[in-house]
């Protein structure tokens, strides 16, 4: 899977985790002030990664990244 | 007699299946020994089995006061993760739970939220953040509530309030800067903790330097602002405020300060502290110079019982943790 694939996929995952649309999210979408950070939905899109890519991503980790991007920094660093 | 006394009787009437994945841990194991002879619970331990079987033996237990659950058992963790993915409103699919299964916390938690076991008890090897994280996501949130919470119980000696010497308080130990729907997640957890443990009805203060707009500003437009937000999630409880603390618990305060009909002014049985600031320092002076016994902090906002212990606990705090924990889950029943 290319980056372009990855971050794709990873847009989708926080769409549904977090109830947004798609389209209203990019790479640069930060996590606190733009999604709120309610750590609930952390977990559950901690869990969606899991299912859908294979990859365990501890959630402190993933409560670290600021934006989207970072969060596919990580996920690439464990593929 | 003490409460926990009582609610030692209470377990004896019901002992519920509690899961225990640290059983290698010699005071774990101690301690769920214990509870189990002494009638209070049902143990299962989850992990190695003939480790933990020989363990047993060693330590000088009877091995079939025990149940053991082998977390390498491939047709029991398969019927686990069959019944698992099959509950609604589960997050996680075969392959990842799999993955997690590996690691007795998590198989211990979903034996619980498939209804083989009723709590899930750890907190002596892992940390009170593995057991909060595995529980949001084996167990799930509560769906009232937005946040994992923690609750205490102290027996105040010489203090007589509307459960004798008895308040419940919190949040003391988890959430750190709630905001107004964290801070009334944590009032209405409050709330159905203390019904399933001791069957009260709740009379919930959220607790601030204000009583009823006597101050204003963002620390008591935070607590207000919880406080609407509670009373339209669950109108069927009894949360009130915002009062101070002496308003909140006492009757005489509370008829010159709240100038309204509550249920809850001066007859409170449960405060709701505004932050972690408060809440931690409340209990230390409730402590020290009330000379209190503090029971807890018992984590709430699960879907199920899901209970910690202090690493440092020693056997017999643990065990009363562990029948506190059974009560509330066969009160959530």
């Amino acid at each position: 899977m290319d980056r372009k694939e990855l971050e794709a996929q990873v847009l989708e995952l926080v769409a549904t985790s977090y109830n947004k649309d798609v389209d209203d999210l990019s790479v640069e979408t930060k996590f606190k002030e733009d999604l709120g950070g309610a750590s609930v939905l952390m977990v559950g899109l901690i869990s969606e990664i899991e299912n859908e890519l294979d990859v365990t991503i501890q959630l402190q980790v993933a409560a670290a990244c600021e934006t989207i991007g970072d969060l596919c920094d990580k996920i690439e660093e464990e593929m | 007699m003490s409460v926990l006394d009582g609610i030692f009787a209470k377990a004896k009437e019901n002992p519920q299946k509690v899961g225990f994945p640290e059983g290698t841990n010699e005071k774990m194991m101690q301690a769920a020994y214990e509870a189990t002879t002494e009638g209070y619970i049902k143990a299962v331990l989850v992990g190695d089995a003939a480790e933990l079987k020989a363990l047993a033996a060693e330590r000088g237990y009877d091995v079939d006061v025990f149940e053991y659950v082998d977390i390498n058992d491939e047709a029991y963790k398969a019927e686990l993760i069959a019944k698992y993915t099959a509950l609604p409103d589960t997050k996680l699919k075969e392959k990842a739970l799999n993955r997690r299964m590996a690691d007795k916390l998590q198989f211990a938690m979903v034996m619980q939220a498939v209804g083989d076991t009723e709590v899930t008890f750890a907190g002596i090897d892992y940390s009170t953040g593995d057991v909060i994280l595995a529980g949001m996501s084996i167990i799930g949130l509560n769906p009232n509530v937005d946040v994992i919470s923690s609750i205490g119980l102290c027996e105040i000696p010489n203090w007589e309030g509307s459960e004798g010497n008895l308040l419940a308080i919190g949040d003391s130990a988890v959430c750190q800067n709630p905001n107004p729907q964290e801070l009334a997640s944590i009032a209405i957890s409050a709330c159905e903790t203390m019904q399933s443990l001791l069957g009260w009805t709740p009379r919930c203060a959220m607790i601030c330097y204000s009583t009823d707009g006597s101050g204003i500003g963002e620390l008591v437009d935070k607590v207000k602002a919880a406080l609407a937000i509670a009373q339209e999630r669950r109108p069927d409880l009894d949360i009130d405020g915002e009062f101070q603390l002496d308003a909140a618990i006492k009757p005489d305060v509370a008829a010159k300060k709240v100038k309204r009909e509550s249920k809850v002014a001066g007859q409170a049985n449960i405060l709701i502290w505004p932050d972690l600031n408060v809440g931690n320092t409340g209990v230390k002076l409730i402590q020290t110079f009330g000379h209190a016994n503090a029971y807890g902090p018992m984590l709430q906002g699960f879907n199920k019982v899901v209970c910690d212990c202090s690493r440092g606990a020693p056997v017999s705090e643990i065990k009363g943790n562990i029948v506190i924990s059974a009560v509330r889950a066969a009160g959530l029943k």
